[in-house]
């Protein structure tokens, strides 16, 4: 009686954090339409936003090789440097953020209990044993997809070509550098209109929010 | 034979009379009169001018003097004769080089005792030399004869005259009015010119001169004048009635006898004779053109709308914007082009402090002048404008306020709106392109870019957020309620110290019911010591070996000496044969309840 309570709160709150408030229902991503969004970008001869768009479906199909071999491709074109993903970031990301997600919570589970087993059967502790290590195993590998795609919410692709960079959020401010399409920065803080970048170089800059396209967008925000 | 004695007599006297100015000459040879020209009066940096040490009589040698800036360098001597008024003098000549280093305006003081200070200008590389009399230009302009203009008299011995040029019609106060400074000279006699023309009149401001006046050759009244032409603009500060004048600072040439001294030099007939009494110098002078009224009336009160800031003149207003379709969220440059002729010092405007819809930045502007005074010229105002929202949407018109002196009325200019097509930004336009993009899944990928995959089928798999599940708030709330539960099971699964050591209780207390039923008293005893001892000994944090008597009696108080006893008839049990028929069971059984169940 007492388990299936709890399974009905798990599943409630299952089913509440699947939707995400506030969002409108007409607005759904998906990995392959953002594909071919890009794709149609690249056709276009728009690398910006065929990048914005192949991060964005990478996101949720990390896996999936059609997507990370154009999203090289296009970045090849544009003269952007890509940075090829090593073994652990492979392994991390084997799944999507989602299944990742669920996993870590199938892998806390087994954890606890796991460890309630233990206690109430001492006498078969390979049992329970097998089942927390399970459950840890599942939790590193959330926390490990976590760590790699956290840099991935504030990173932006720069979508016009010659974008300036100002030295201060001012559109008549004097130009620090100049970005070039496609170019992947890290949002450091906003202001108005405009947003202070860093590049991988290690420059920093104020860049119109309309150069620039978040890779993860905000909830009902624009960029 | 007297005749001929006379002649050689008088030819004595005429020689001695020669001979007694030339030793005058002589003896005052060290204060010999002396002047000095530089040629050219303005050059550019690194170019070099020849200043020329002319005395009319023995010169010592020159003291070259120390100027920071210029460089002088003596580069010859000679002795001719001095041509003045058409009379050669004989005269010595010293030749010193000065080369620029800086730009400036310097002044040479006198190289000999007698000569008068020169001035030198030196200017930038790029600014032209319009004080040049050599031109540099090889086909020469013809001299055009002219009449001198109406109220204009030659001043200075007739070397130079200097001419205001100002509108006969009366003005606005405020009103830029353009101006000319005419100065005429004749080459040779005046030597320079010393500086830029000015204004008398306090209650006018005037604009900076155009840098290079205008220059052309007339022949005035049977001479040849080299007549430099300044513009300007000057604007009154108040009304009233004003007279305005003009001068110029010049070095001229001027003779420095007395007029009687001209005449015995022109009574001389011998020419080398003649030019001892011919003294001439160049002097430092101002000269200024004749008084021009001027009428300023002030500016009418009625009819000045609320915006006017002063502008006087006659102005056309225009407007436009850059690029006339763009992204939302991507600047535009708005801009007012005012054109026309007045004080475009005063000509201002804000254009929009606030916007609908619009992110507005504060407006700056540029003038283009078309002349050389800024008098007419267009004034641009540039203003940065972001959409906040897509769609087609107007600017509306800007407003300009300017007082026409032409017409005497105030007019107030309007700008068309202006239509401009805001696009969707280029970051929220995905989702918006998403639905074509998906309308191109069903066609083939005809003209794919060699490299690129192919699209994929559409899936109905999809999300609401790109935000990673896991770092959602709502989800985060499934681990953590989760992992509460599963605390709250480990809790409740947790060994109880107390109610193990009931049940631990509860068995020994059996297991001492059974000895007494059965009449055990040794097994009764030896299983009430161990439990007692064991208890103790975890109760009190002490190993089992050091409980001693005096350790229970300053634990257990009263009860210790009842404790002491069942302990004392354990070992007794234990090593004698003692006899369980006087043993009262109950009693150590409660004793030993107690202390089992007891905090102490």
């Amino acid at each position: 009686m007492r388990a299936s309570k709890v399974a009905i709160l798990i599943g409630g709150l299952a089913l509440w954090a699947g939707q995400a408030p506030g969002q409108p229902s007409q607005l759904r991503y998906s990995a392959d339409a953002l594909y071919n969004l890009a794709n149609s970008y690249a056709r276009a001869g728009k690398p910006g936003l065929a990048v914005l768009s192949y991060e964005r479906a990478a996101l949720l199909a990390p896996y999936d090789p059609d997507i990370n071999s154009n999203l090289a491709y296009v970045r090849a074109s544009a003269h952007v440097a890509t940075k090829p993903r090593n073994r652990f970031e492979r392994l991390a990301q084997a799944t999507d953020p989602t299944s990742a997600a669920w996993l870590g919570v199938l892998g806390l589970a087994l954890v606890g209990i796991g460890l309630v087993a233990i206690r109430a059967l001492p006498r078969f502790p390979w049992i329970p044993g097998g089942g927390i290590v399970l459950g840890a195993a599942l939790i590193a590998l959330t926390v490990s997809n976590a760590m790699l795609l956290w840099p991935k919410m504030h990173e932006a692709i720069v979508l016009v070509d010659q974008t300036p960079a100002r030295v201060s959020p001012a559109p008549m401010a004097d130009t620090a550098f100049v970005l070039r399409e496609a170019d992947s920065v890290t949002m450091r803080a906003g202001h108005e209109d405009f947003m202070l970048i860093r590049t991988s170089g290690g420059l920093s800059g104020w860049v119109a929010r309309a150069d620039l396209g978040a890779v993860v967008p905000p909830v009902g925000g624009e960029y | 034979m007297q005749t001929g004695s006379r002649r050689w007599i008088n030819a004595i006297i005429a020689f001695v009379g020669l001979l007694t100015p030339a030793e005058y000459t002589m003896a005052q040879a060290d204060d010999a009169l002396a002047y000095e020209t530089v040629v050219p009066s303005r050059i550019r940096i690194g170019e070099s001018a020849t200043i020329r040490v002319t005395s009319f009589g023995r010169l010592k040698d020159v003291a070259l003097p120390t100027i920071p800036g210029l460089v002088f360098e003596e580069i010859g001597r000679s002795q001719g004769l001095e041509f003045v008024n058409g009379t050669p003098i004989p005269a010595t000549f010293v030749l010193i080089r000065v080369t620029a280093q800086f730009a400036g305006v310097f002044t040479i003081p006198g190289l000999t005792p007698s000569s008068q200070s020169i001035g030198l200008e030196v200017v930038k590389g790029d600014e032209p030399n319009p004080y040049a009399w050599r031109r540099q230009i090889p086909a020469a302009p013809p001299v055009t004869p002219a009449s001198l203009p109406k109220g204009v008299q030659l001043q200075a011995g007739g070397a130079a005259f200097v001419h205001l040029a100002i509108p006969t019609r009366a003005v606005y106060v405020g009103e830029s009015v353009p101006v000319e400074i005419e100065v005429g000279l004749r080459p040779g006699i005046v030597t320079s010119v010393d500086g830029l023309p000015s204004l008398n009149g306090s209650d006018f401001t005037l604009n900076n001169l155009s840098k290079q006046p205008e220059r052309r050759e007339q022949a005035i009244e049977g001479s040849d004048f080299v007549v430099l032409t300044w513009h300007s603009a000057i604007a009154a500060v108040k009304p009233g009635d004003f007279s305005l004048s003009a001068e110029a600072p010049l070095t001229v040439k001027m003779s420095t006898l007395s007029a009687a001294d001209r005449a015995v030099a022109s009574r001389l007939a011998f020419p080398f004779l003649q030019s001892m009494y011919n003294g001439v110098a160049p002097k430092d002078m101002t000269i200024e053109s004749s008084p021009s009224k001027l009428n300023v009336l002030p500016l009418p009160m009625e009819g000045q709308p609320k915006d006017f800031g002063g502008a006087v003149g006659d102005f056309q207003v225009s407007s436009d914007i850059s690029p006339a379709s763009v992204a939302a969220g991507n600047p535009l440059t708005l801009r007012l082009h005012i054109r026309g002729a007045g004080n475009f010092d005063r000509v201002d405007s804000a254009m929009f402090d606030h916007l609908d819809h619009w992110k507005t930045y504060p407006a700056k502007s540029s003038f283009t002048p078309s002349d050389t005074v800024g008098y007419q010229g267009e004034k641009v105002f540039e203003q940065p404008l972001i959409a906040a929202q897509p769609g087609e949407q107007y600017i509306p018109g800007l407003e300009f306020s300017f007082f026409n002196p032409n017409t005497r009325h105030y007019e107030h200019a309007r700008t068309p709106p202006i239509k401009v097509t805001i696009a969707a930004s280029l970051a929220s336009g995905s989702l918006t392109a998403l639905t074509g993009a998906q309308d191109v899944n069903g066609a083939p990928t005809t003209g794919a870019i060699q490299g690129l995959r192919p699209d994929h089928a559409p899936s109905q798999i999809s999300v609401s957020e790109l935000k990673p599940l896991y770092f959602r708030a709502p989800f985060l709330a499934i681990p953590t309620a989760l992992a509460l539960i599963l605390a709250g099971s480990l809790l409740a699964v947790r060994p109880n110290a107390a109610r193990a050591t009931s049940k631990a209780t509860a068995r020994v207390l059996a297991q001492l019911d059974a000895a007494a039923r059965a009449g055990d008293s040794a097994s009764f005893f030896e299983a009430a010591r161990t439990t007692l001892v064991q208890t103790f000994a975890a109760r009190w944090q002490i190993p089992a070996d050091q409980i001693t008597p005096i350790e229970m009696r300053a634990r257990l108080g009263m009860a210790s000496e009842d404790v002491g006893l069942l302990l004392a008839l354990a070992e007794e049990t234990k090593y004698s044969d003692y006899q369980s028929g006087g043993t009262d069971f109950q009693r150590w059984l409660t004793l030993i309840r107690a202390q089992l169940t007891s905090e102490r």
